[in-house]
C-alpha cells in the first residue's frame, strides 16, 4: 500500500517541479549536442561517419529516389537566394552567388518526444540517460513513430538489406560493428547518439568506480568533422562544454519558446515551438549583408 | 460519501493489481553457492553440442580445482570470456597424460599447427550485449564474502555446475525472464539498452 501512495507523491513532486522549473528530469546523464552551422561546411563526413560506425545499409539511387534511403544523419541544403538570373537559366554554370547553407539533421532525442507515446509496443522509450532509445528486436514495424516525427528523422527497413546482393556483400561483412545489431527487415531505426559508445564508456567509468568525464564520449559524427562543427556532452554536467554553450545562448529546456535578453545570440532549436523539447542546439549561420 | 468510497476501492484494487502484475519469482533462491547474492535457480536440458575434442570440464576445474579464469582469461577483462589458444593447452599436456587418446589427438594438431574448432554451446542472440567483466566485477571481485579461487561458483550462476560435466552442455536457459529476474533480485540495471544494443 505504502508503495502506491510513494508513487502518487512522487508523480506528484515531479509533476510540479516540471511546471515550476521547466524540462526537469530525473536523469542519470543528459546527453545533448551541439551543432556550429557557422563552421559546418556541408561535407557529409558525419554521414559518412554515421553510416560506417551503426551499420547503416546503402540502398543504391532507385531507392533512394523512392525515399527508402536510411540516412540517420541528412545533411540538408538551403539556398538563400532561391532564384538565379533568370536569363542564365539554361546555363549549366549558374549558381547562386553565395552558395547553400548546411544543416545537418540527427535524431533531436525530445525530451517529450512525439515518437514515443504512439508505439504500441512500447519499443521505443525514453532511457535514464535521456535519450529516446529504439529497441530493434521489439518493433514490429508500425511506423506510427516515423508518421509522427516533426524532423522526419526516423528511417524504415523496407528490405532486407543482410543477404548476398544486399548491402553487404561477402567481404565488406567484415566491417560491420559488432556493438550493435544489423537490423532486418520491417524495422524502424533511428540515431541513437552512439549509444554503444556511451555504454562503452559507463562500463569502462564502472569498472574503474568513477563517473563518465567529460570528452569520454564520442559520437561518430563528431570524432569524424573536420572543422569541429559538432559537440557532445553531459548536459547535467555544469562543467561540461555543451553546458556552457547552452547557457552562452541562454537556451533552457523544457520551453517551448525562449525569453533571450540577447537577440543577437545564435542559438536555436529547430521546432521549439512544437514544444518537443529537442536537446540539439544549432548555432545558426551568419553571413554578411 | 458515495464518490470517496468507489475512489478508495478503485485505488485499493489498483494496488494489489500492481503487486500482482510485478513478478513475484518463487524460484529465485538466495545463493549459498554465491554469498550475498540471489540467483534464479532455472534448469535447462540443452542438446549435446559435439566438440572436436572430448574436453572434460570436470577433470580441469572439477578433480583438480583449476580457476576457471585460468584457460578462460579474457573473461575478467572483456565481454567474451575467451577460448584458451592451443599453446595453453600445450604449457601441460606436453608432459602430463600424454599417453590418453584424447590427448594425442591434440598433439597432433599442435604438431600439424591446426587449433581445434571448438562448437559454441552458451550462444546469446546478436542484439545482446552481455559483458562477462562487469558480472564478475559485481559478484567476484567487489563480493568481500567470496575469495577468487572460488571463481566457479559465480560462473555456475549462468553456467551450471560445469565442473561436474564433461564437454559442456547448456543448463541455464538463457532467456530475457531469466537475465531480468537476476537483475530484480540483485538490483541489476532495468534500462532496455542496457542489454540491447
Amino acid at each position: 500500500m505504502s508503495s502506491l501512495f510513494g508513487n502518487i507523491l512522487k508523480g506528484w513532486t515531479d509533476y510540479t517541479k516540471g511546471i515550476e522549473e521547466g524540462g526537469h528530469h530525473e536523469y542519470e546523464h543528459m546527453w545533448g549536442m551541439v551543432i556550429d552551422l557557422d563552421k559546418c561546411t556541408g561535407c557529409n563526413a558525419c554521414s559518412v561517419a554515421c553510416y560506417a560506425e551503426n551499420n547503416i545499409a546503402t540502398v543504391g539511387e532507385e531507392k533512394y529516389v523512392a525515399r527508402q534511403s536510411m540516412q540517420w544523419l541528412r545533411v540538408e541544403r538551403y539556398f538563400d537566394e532561391p532564384d538565379i538570373d533568370p536569363g542564365a537559366i539554361d546555363d549549366e554554370n549558374a549558381m547562386q552567388e553565395r552558395g547553400a547553407s548546411f544543416l545537418p539533421m540527427m535524431c533531436q532525442q525530445c525530451n517529450a518526444a512525439t515518437c514515443e507515446p504512439v508505439c504500441p509496443v512500447a519499443a521505443t522509450y525514453h532511457t535514464p540517460d535521456g535519450l529516446n532509445a529504439q529497441i530493434y528486436n521489439r518493433c514490429i514495424g508500425s511506423r506510427y513513430c516515423a508518421n509522427n516525427c516533426p524532423y522526419r528523422l526516423r528511417v524504415f527497413n523496407f528490405y532486407s538489406y543482410t543477404d548476398e546482393n544486399g548491402a553487404w556483400p561477402e567481404p565488406m561483412k567484415q566491417q560491420l560493428n559488432p556493438d550493435i545489431s544489423v537490423r532486418e527487415k520491417g524495422v524502424m531505426e533511428k540515431c541513437t547518439f552512439c549509444i554503444q559508445r556511451i555504454n562503452a564508456a559507463k562500463d569502462k567509468a564502472k569498472m574503474e568506480n568513477r563517473q563518465v568525464t567529460e570528452g569520454e564520449v564520442k559520437t561518430a559524427c563528431q570524432q569524424t568533422c573536420p572543422t569541429q562543427a559538432i559537440m557532445f556532452g553531459d548536459l547535467l554536467n555544469p562543467e561540461s562544454k555543451v553546458t556552457q554553450a547552452w547557457v552562452r545562448q541562454q537556451i533552457k529546456l523544457g520551453k517551448y519558446k525562449q525569453d533571450r535578453e540577447n537577440p543577437t545570440l545564435r542559438g536555436y532549436r529547430i521546432f521549439e515551438e512544437l514544444n518537443t523539447d529537442p536537446s540539439v542546439l544549432y548555432l545558426e549561420r551568419v553571413r554578411e549583408e | 460519501m458515495v464518490v470517496v468510497l468507489v475512489g478508495a476501492i478503485i485505488v485499493i484494487a489498483a494496488q494489489i493489481l500492481d503487486q500482482k502484475l510485478h513478478y513475484t519469482s518463487t524460484d529465485v533462491v538466495p545463493g549459498p553457492i554465491v554469498p550475498g547474492t540471489q540467483y534464479p535457480d532455472e534448469a535447462f536440458t540443452g542438446i549435446d553440442v559435439p566438440q572436436p575434442i572430448d574436453f572434460s570440464h570436470k577433470i580441469h576445474a572439477g578433480d583438480n580445482e583449476i580457476n576457471c579464469m585460468f584457460c578462460h582469461t579474457y573473461a575478467r577483462r572483456s565481454k567474451v570470456s575467451g577460448i584458451p589458444p592451443l599453446s595453453k593447452c600445450m604449457g601441460c599436456h606436453t608432459v602430463i597424460a600424454t599417453e590418453k587418446p584424447e590427448i594425442q589427438k591434440l598433439t597432433a594438431m599442435w604438431e600439424k599447427g591446426e587449433s581445434p574448432q571448438w562448437n559454441k554451446v552458451h550462444d546469446l542472440p546478436d542484439f545482446v550485449h552481455f559483458t562477462h567483466q562487469r558480472h564478475l566485477k559485481r559478484f567476484l571481485f567487489d563480493n568481500q564474502e567470496l575469495d577468487v579461487s572460488d571463481a566457479k561458483r559465480v560462473c555456475s550462476m549462468c553456467h551450471g555446475d560445469i565442473a561436474e560435466m564433461t564437454v559442456a552442455k547448456k543448463s541455464r536457459p538463457l532467456t530475457m525472464g531469466f537475465c531480468i529476474r537476476c537483475h530484480e533480485a540483485n538490483e541489476g540495471p532495468s534500462d532496455c539498452t542496457k542489454c540491447h544494443k
